[in-house]
């Protein structure tokens, strides 16, 4: 939720014929009066067996536009930040996404890898996706599946951090699509921004009606999933905690490192463990080799887990992106958000809430942490 | 006929075995295999110095976490092995090692390699679902029998190149009976012979049963035809492609583990491949549409371009596929026409040149017509 819930208030929409054509009539209404350039929303690709991001300037290709897919194929964080790592586009472009790529993206932006000018970040509340794997099994059946999964909020089928995430409806964005409270064949559109507000004042909408059903409404479910979300992570700790346990989690990674090309926060071009800093004459594998009795091939597995975690904990948006893209089914974003919530809580820091909000390691406050250095005396 | 070391245990056993004389008679200072690393059943390459831990060492599992032609290229890049190690690997994994040191991304020397006729692997899909050891005797009944099962890795059942070539041991597998009783070893080099010399065991002279092998050849040549016949008309054309294509998550996870990919930093992932935010729009401004990030069927046909003279069918890149799309049966089927057109077997000989990295006044001329 936005910082000022208070005062926040909101555009009721008519879902006319329902929200998806309402959404489509409002990014067409927006490229009509000149309000966004172009737009950048998600689409079913030609084969049908899948989505993929779309930036769109002809508006007759908007009609294809399904947002909140059943899957995410590329965390839009990354997406944005293919388009505007460079800098700032010159076109207006609206982008529709869930929470969490939203959050990626501000998080993208204070690492200096998405340029947010002339962007418009539109969330909806998201209802979670198909781990990707799950979905490809039979795509036409597993899009109807989640469709009736996510009209009734069942959260059983989707991905397991979409399972706990607590953070399902947090705008951080310019604009929200809220349907939870809403009152039946409308939704709400709630500004977060001085950008949103333009948006909505050019679009001749008025932010008039309060919001308290959908925040009563949002509150619930993400206090229900945060208690989920504090078992999950206590089950896990108690599986995986300890060096030994640490490493059977990771026994079986190929060191493909596909959890990092495909996490949106991981933004490094060539990545340290990736980098001739991890590549030794065969004489030092050798003499490991012999003051262990054998090590395995390539060595350091845990060692890059650890790593990638200290690197990017404090700005892990739990998106699950790196456990859909693991060969070898290893539960890494669920370990991944359970260090993340307790690195970020440390900071009283939430990856991507908010742009205000510095990254903690680049800020130094001379009062901080005592409770560290007193453990140390 | 080679000669042959012959050692009256089960094919695995006796490999263990002879690894360890080795270590401990010191002619190796160091074993390059497959091994348990923990309780559940996990399987990685390692290197090994001590003969008890070979105790847990599978040499011959039929699982491969990574190409170890890759594995062995990060093994002696920085130098060549400066103590003798000996490496036990499946045939492609040589072949991809060969192709790696022709790059000038690895060495031999110091090196000795074992190798078997392969019976192919499982699937990274049933590693993780915890089913390869469940599947053990499924596996070795077949290869027993020379017969091929379903849920190999599709590349697998489809190899024709299942002998390998530049072993120094050769150990006999595919298609005999009884591999659980005897360890018959090839001496292909003089290196194999030395270090076979004074192990326990008989010394004959022996050959791979050509009929056998033919017979099993026949049998993934069939299905090798069924896999490109199926997939031909998917990839043909653009739309054959975008199809195919269509749901690439873009991860790129297919070049990071296949063993002929060595850049340090893909092409794909480069600056070059990066594009300034008015490129997008002169494109925008084109076709109307654009899907973000782009370059999903470019990046995979670039990386087809790069390595299709050395692809080995080692299927590595499809298991590692999030998206499930058959990327081992395409790059082998475009690898094999590509590799014909130069006569060439990628792996096969060290000597033999890279076709695109050598020039060749007469060569082509039909293209050229």
């Amino acid at each position: 939720m936005s910082k000022s819930d208070e005062k926040t208030k909101a555009a009721v929409i008519p879902a006319k014929p329902d929200i998806r054509e309402s959404i489509i009539n409002f990014l067409k209404d927006g490229m009509d009066k000149g309000v966004f350039d172009s737009v950048i929303i998600p689409m079913k690709v030609p084969s049908g067996d899948s989505f993929a991001y779309v930036m769109i300037k002809d508006k007759s290709i908007l009609k294809d536009g399904s947002f909140l897919p059943p899957v995410m194929p590329i965390q839009g964080g990354r997406m944005v930040s293919s388009v505007t790592r460079l800098g700032k586009t010159d076109m207006k472009t609206a982008v529709v996404m869930r929470p969490c790529e939203t959050r990626a993206t501000i998080e993208l932006t204070k690492l200096g890898q998405v340029d947010l000018e002339n962007l418009i970040l539109i969330s909806m509340d998201c209802p979670g996706v198909l781990p990707l794997s799950d979905f490809l099994k039979d795509p036409e059946k597993n899009i109807k599946l989640f469709d009736d999964a996510a009209k009734k909020l069942d959260d059983t089928i989707m991905r397991p951090v979409c399972r706990i995430c607590d953070k399902s409806s947090m705008i951080s964005g310019d604009l929200h699509i809220g349907t939870l409270g809403a009152k039946k064949d409308t939704f709400y559109i709630i500004s977060n921004s001085q950008k949103g507000n333009d948006v909505v004042e050019k679009l001749g909408m008025k932010l008039n009606e309060n919001i308290d059903n959908w925040q009563t409404k949002v509150k619930s479910i993400s206090e229900e999933k945060q208690k989920n979300r504090e078992k999950a992570h206590k089950d896990l700790k108690n599986e995986i905690g300890g060096l030994d346990n640490l490493v059977d989690a990771f026994s079986k990674c190929i060191n493909c490192h596909n959890c990092m090309s495909v996490c949106p926060v991981c933004f490094c071009r060539l990545c340290y463990f990736d980098s001739d800093k991890v590549k030794h004459p065969s004489e030092n594998y050798l003499q490991r080799a012999k003051n262990k009795g054998s090590i395995r091939f390539l060595p350091d597995t845990t060692l890059f887990h650890m790593g990638r975690m200290m690197h990017m904990s404090l700005s892990c948006v739990s998106c699950g992106a790196c456990e859909d893209a693991c060969p070898m089914d290893i539960p890494v974003a669920q370990i991944f958000s359970m260090i993340a919530d307790e690195t970020q809580g440390l900071f009283d820091y939430v990856s991507g809430r908010s742009l205000d909000e510095p990254i903690p390691l680049v800020v130094y406050k001379e009062e901080e942490l005592h409770e560290m250095e007193d453990a140390n005396d | 006929m080679t000669k042959a070391l012959i050692i009256n245990k089960g094919v695995e056993q006796g490999i263990i075995e002879f690894l360890k004389y080795l270590l401990d008679s010191g002619k190796v200072k160091a074993v390059f295999t497959l091994k348990k690393i923990n309780k559940n059943g996990a399987v990685a390459f390692s290197l090994i110095s001590k003969s008890e831990d070979l105790d847990d060492s599978v040499p011959f599992y039929p699982l491969m976490p990574v190409n170890a032609g890759y594995l062995l290229s990060r093994f002696t890049m920085k130098e060549a092995a400066t103590e003798p190690v000996v490496a036990v690997l499946k045939p492609c994994e040589i072949r991809a090692f060969v192709e790696l040191i022709k790059r000038e991304q690895g060495s031999l020397e110091n090196l000795f390699i074992i190798s078997s006729t392969c019976g192919g692997v499982y699937t990274h899909k049933m590693s993780a679902d915890g089913l390869v050891e469940k599947n053990l005797t499924k596996y070795w009944d077949a290869v027993k029998k020379g017969e091929i099962l379903d849920d190999l890795r599709p590349t697998c059942r489809s190899c024709e190149e299942f002998q390998p070539y530049n072993a120094d041991i050769t150990v006999d597998i595919v298609g005999k009976n009884d591999l659980d009783k005897q360890c018959t070893m090839l001496l292909n080099t003089e290196k194999g012979e030395g270090l076979a010399k004074d192990m326990k065991g008989k010394l004959a002279e022996k050959n791979l049963d050509a009929k056998k092998l033919d017979n099993f050849r026949a049998k993934r040549e069939k299905e090798k035809k069924k896999l490109f016949d199926e997939i031909e008309p998917k990839i043909k054309g653009l739309d054959g492609l975008i199809d195919t294509f269509g749901k690439c998550i873009s991860c790129h996870a297919c070049g990071k583990v296949c063993p002929i990919c060595y850049c340090t930093l893909c092409e794909f992932e480069s600056p070059d491949s990066e594009y300034k935010p008015s490129n997008y729009e002169t494109e925008l401004n084109k076709r109307g549409a654009l899907r973000v990030p782009p370059g999903t069927v470019y990046y995979q046909l670039g990386r087809l371009d790069h390595i299709a003279i050395s692809c080995v069918g080692c299927g590595a890149c499809e298991d590692a596929c999030p998206a499930d799309i058959p990327v081992s049966i395409i790059f082998k089927k475009i690898g094999e026409s590509v590799q014909k057109m130069f006569d060439y077997i990628p792996g096969k000989n060290l000597e033999e040149e890279l076709p695109l990295s050598t020039f060749k006044k007469e060569e082509l001329s039909e293209v050229e017509e």
